[in-house]
């Protein structure tokens, strides 16, 4: 039970990751991104050797499709997976084996792969799509915040019972580095997508400030007084 | 403004990070943590580069003091940083810049170094090592987790007329495996190390499940019955 957006962005090159799910803590299974390499998430029944092996088959040269081949004939319980896999050039593969429960789908676009598991329908997957591809003239980040956002508002994930709720989201970029751009989670909460949404523009407030202070240390303002300007600046535009 | 933990477990040789800051998000800027290998963050004025850097050094095999130097002669800033390294066997090196704010220093222990800057004075370095050693029979996570609330305790961020909040927390631990064992998160919360105590306490609930979920598929039951179970016990 799980819904997620992996894509690279045609216009910075970069790989990003969006996902929320009924699961708490799901951040701790997105480590599947690397920069000129590209992005990956294993998912459903988690095997948590594939993200890191699927970016060094990537790293090496194999094409997404032939890295989910890979990962078939690595793992005997692979018809419980749901994989998605995509490359520095945007080429992207997924899988959504059987044996994941309840409604369980993809969908593979222009550069992103929609997918998901224990889902309302497979309008939910369809919804992601369009969510994302919605909104191209957002920055990446918002793109994939916007696809999730509208896996939720399409109903989401569906279990025994009826709805489950998104308990754990995040929402992942990397570009040229070896370090994430952005690496933002909610790990437990009862509306972990809306709460997503409040701490990315509230940290979206902040990116630029974190990112000069250490590039330039000399010229940095101390923290207490860009929140005292950033507070004036906010109150100022009410 | 952060105070930091790195530590290893002796039994079992898990290595871990434990920090809580101002700044928000701080652990989507944690990436220097690898088994096998160490664990290395740079904070105050951070140089995003140095943790990944840090760690390819100690997988060449260089050890803490020298990848401290190495760090020193890359960077023109790096009076500005305040770096720890810690390599798998528990050697340590330790740089608190003359550039870093407010009270900043660093205090090294067996098997963990405790850092941080814009603090209200050297016994929040005392709080956090006093944490970690409590109980040095606990699970990594846990000892992380009291040390910076050991840290918390003694007054944590601010100085004599003012307290900062922790914002944001998170804690890391690596096993053998090339992915984290516990990774447990708070972005932006007032109050963020007792959110990321609750964030941990309950993940701790779940983590034998999602991990036997994963290795075990055609077994696993699934995660809403799961859910009511736990909910019956509790009860």
């Amino acid at each position: 039970m799980t819904f997620t957006i992996v894509a690279r962005c045609s216009r910075s090159g970069q790989v990003g990751i969006g996902i929320a799910t009924y699961s708490i803590g799901v951040g701790l299974y997105c480590n599947g991104l690397r920069s000129n390499a590209g992005a990956t998430m294993t998912q459903a029944f988690v095997n948590q050797g594939n993200n890191s092996l699927a970016l060094r088959l990537l790293a090496k040269g194999f094409t997404p499709a032939r890295v989910l081949d890979e990962l078939a004939a690595n793992d005997p319980d692979f018809e419980y997976r749901q994989i998605a896999v995509i490359d520095r050039q945007g080429n992207a593969a997924a899988y959504s084996g059987p044996k994941t429960r309840g409604y369980s789908g993809h969908k593979v676009g222009e550069g992103y792969v929609a997918m998901g598991n224990v889902l309302a329908g497979h309008h939910v997957v369809e919804a992601i799509a369009a969510g994302y591809e919605a909104h191209a003239g957002e920055s990446f980040e918002r793109r994939l915040l916007r696809a999730i956002e509208a896996g939720r508002d399409a109903g989401g994930q569906v279990g025994n019972d009826g709805h489950l709720t998104e308990r754990s989201a995040g929402i992942f970029v990397y570009g040229a580095y070896d370090h994430a751009e952005l690496d933002l989670r909610v790990d437990l909460h009862d509306k972990a997508v809306d709460e997503l949404r409040r701490a990315f523009e509230e940290y979206e407030l902040y990116r630029g400030y974190y990112r000069d202070r250490g590039k330039n240390p000399r010229d940095a303002v101390p923290q207490d007084v860009f929140v005292a300007g950033l507070k004036q600046h906010q109150e100022a535009a009410q | 403004m952060t105070y930091s933990i790195i530590g290893r477990c002796a039994r079992t040789g898990r290595l871990g990070l434990g920090i809580t800051t101002f700044s928000l998000a701080v652990g989507g800027r944690c990436e220097g943590i690898a088994a096998g290998i160490g664990v290395c963050k740079t904070q105050a004025f951070p140089n995003r580069t140095n943790d990944p850097l840090g760690i390819k050094l100690l997988a060449e095999g260089f050890m803490p003091a020298r990848v401290m130097e190495m760090f020193a002669a890359n960077d023109s800033e790096h009076d500005y940083r305040q770096i720890a390294v810690m390599d798998r066997d528990g050697r340590i090196a330790a740089h608190t810049g003359a550039g870093t704010r407010g009270w900043s220093g660093h205090q090294i222990d067996a098997d963990c170094v405790a850092f941080g800057n814009g603090l209200v004075g050297p016994q929040v370095l005392a709080g956090l090592i006093a944490g970690f050693k409590t109980r040095p029979d606990d699970a990594l996570e846990y000892r992380l987790m009291r040390a910076i609330e050991g840290g918390r305790d003694a007054g944590g961020q601010g100085n004599a007329t003012t307290h900062k909040p922790e914002r944001s927390a998170a804690i890391k631990v690596v096993d053998r495996l090339d992915y984290p064992d516990i990774d447990v998160r708070v972005d932006v919360h007032p109050t963020a190390v007792a959110e990321l105590r609750r964030v941990l306490e309950e993940f701790k609930l779940y983590e034998e499940f999602y991990r036997e979920r994963g290795r075990n598929p055609s077994k696993a039951i699934p995660q809403d019955v799961f859910v009511a179970n736990l909910k019956a016990r509790r009860a």
